[in-house]
This record gives structure tokens, C-alpha cells and sequence, in this order.
């Protein structure tokens, strides 16, 4: 009975997730002097979200200033998208977490809705 | 000829073998999905709830690591609405995250090993594979007053943070 259950959620939570990587992403040369870029790729299966937020944080959570193309990115539903992710060099040492956010669409339902956020971090 | 022959043979000897590598990484990632989507019940006017016996629904989340030791699992359950009718009184909020099911048997002692910062719940994803995750949520109008009618939705926050 426990396995037919978890068998159900594997079923039906197999289309509604959010994904990015790498895990642990490096700075690299830009072409531009004092400034460093890394890439990241991000991977929609939510039906229900077309956009993410992107986010440079430290260690204790405070933002810090980057560039890219989009802050918020467009995403359709099973499409994927990499994107690169430039900073200053006096922002680097700061910079912890790189973050992408789910970003959620109002329906007429009273319901929970749930928010994803996935984090990496350069170590 | 037996000199030729045993030079041919030399060189058949000397012959590098030729070997073709395969090679492969196994990268960490975490995937974060709902699986059940969570509803509020309604049991009386100044109450709202997701417990199934109130018509309510559980929220369940799962998190897919594919390394140990790569992430936290970090849930918050909701603390204000996101949106709502007009209010004109307080709301008291509680919840809990708890984990629904694991598919290793490494991850039974998940509950155990988490920590709490005020509604949020963290977990250290300390063995590969898939974990599901609940998020229970009540919400009390302030004194015991009506709700006012419309929709009402609360966010719950599933993170998975790289460690």
C-alpha cells in the first residue's frame, strides 16, 4: 500500500519541478576588464510558472549587484535556458549564492501555492 | 627469410593497442517539484486550514538530489497571505514541514536531523534520491471573526540551497 502511494507522487509530481545547475558554478574571464561571468543553466517542468527570478546573495543572505541579460527570465514549460551571469571583481569575494526563484500566477482558488528557489554556490 | 620473420614478428609485438576511453562525471543537482498542490479547508468562518478533515489539502513537495552531502532542503510554511480580501484584524498562522516519505532507507532519520528557524524547516540532504515533504498551514482571523468571502493564498517557500 506505502509503495503504491509513493509510486502516485512519483506519477504525478513527475511534471511540476524546477531545476538549475551547476550546483557549485565558477567565475571565468568575461572579455571585459574587472568584471567576471559565469553560466548557468535552468530547466522549467512547472506547468504553472513562466518566469524565475535570478539573485546574487551572501553569505548571510544580502543582495548583491549583478548583471544579466533578464534578472526576471522568461521560461515556457519544458524548455530550458542558459544564461550568463556577470559581476564586478570587487563584488566576487561577496558573492555566495546564485539563485533562481520561482515566479507564481495568481488563480481564484484559496490554496497554498508553493514558491521554489534553488540556490548554488560558489565555493 | 627466419631473419625477416623474426622481424615481422618484432613489429607485430611492438604494435601499441589501441584502447578507447569512456569517459563520465556525475554532477550534483537538486530538483525541486510539487506533487500535491495544497488547499485550504474552511471548518468554521475564522478558520482556515489545509487538514484533510476540514476539506483541506496537505501540500507535498519533493526534492531529488542526485550526490549526497550537496544541499538543504529548506521549507517555510506560510506566515501572511500573498493575497486575500481585505483584513481589518490579525491573523495567527501556524504550521509544520515534516517528511512524508523518503525512498532510501538512509533518509528516515531526515525529521531528526533537521532545525528549525522560526517557520522555516531545514534538512541536510545527506543521501541521494528522491524525499517528499509536507507543509501543513492554519490560518485564525483575529477574535474569532469571520473571514470576509473571496479566495484566500498563502505561499509555501521549498528551497534547495547548495551546501
Amino acid at each position: 500500500m506505502r509503495g503504491a502511494v509513493i509510486l502516485c507522487l512519483l506519477l504525478s509530481g513527475a511534471v511540476l519541478s524546477h531545476e538549475m545547475t551547476p550546483t557549485y558554478p565558477k567565475w571565468e574571464i568575461s572579455g571585459v576588464d574587472d568584471v567576471k561571468k559565469t553560466t548557468m543553466r535552468l530547466w522549467n517542468s512547472r506547468e504553472d510558472v513562466r518566469y524565475y527570478e535570478i539573485g546574487i546573495f551572501s553569505d548571510d543572505w544580502k543582495p548583491i549587484p549583478f548583471v544579466t541579460a533578464y534578472r526576471i527570465i522568461p521560461l515556457e514549460y519544458l524548455k530550458e535556458v542558459k544564461f550568463d551571469v556577470y559581476i564586478t571583481e570587487n563584488n566576487i569575494k561577496r558573492a555566495r549564492y546564485i539563485c533562481s526563484l520561482s515566479k507564481l500566477r495568481s488563480s481564484s482558488e484559496s490554496q497554498t501555492l508553493l514558491a521554489t528557489r534553488i540556490c548554488s554556490k560558489f565555493k | 627469410m627466419k631473419k625477416l620473420l623474426i622481424a615481422i614478428s618484432f613489429i607485430l609485438g611492438a604494435t601499441p593497442v589501441l584502447a578507447a576511453d569512456i569517459d563520465g562525471t556525475v554532477e550534483s543537482r537538486c530538483t525541486v517539484a510539487t506533487t500535491v498542490p495544497g488547499i485550504y479547508g474552511n471548518p468554521n468562518a475564522y478558520t482556515l486550514t489545509t487538514d484533510p478533515a476540514s476539506a483541506g489539502q496537505v501540500p507535498v513537495i519533493r526534492f531529488d538530489t542526485t550526490l549526497a552531502n550537496a544541499y538543504y532542503a529548506q521549507i517555510t510554511y506560510p506566515t501572511s497571505f500573498s493575497s486575500s480580501p481585505s483584513l481589518s484584524d490579525n491573523v495567527t498562522w501556524t504550521g509544520a514541514v515534516t517528511l512524508k516519505a523518503h525512498g532510501e532507507s538512509g533518509m528516515s532519520g531526515y525529521q531528526a536531523a533537521s532545525t528549525t528557524t522560526g517557520a522555516m524547516r531545514s534538512y541536510p540532504l545527506s543521501v541521494a534520491g528522491s524525499a517528499w515533504f509536507q507543509s501543513t498551514s492554519v490560518a485564525v482571523y483575529g477574535g474569532n471573526r469571520a473571514f470576509p468571502g473571496g479566495a484566500y493564498k498563502a505561499v509555501v517557500l521549498a528551497e534547495c540551497v547548495a551546501q
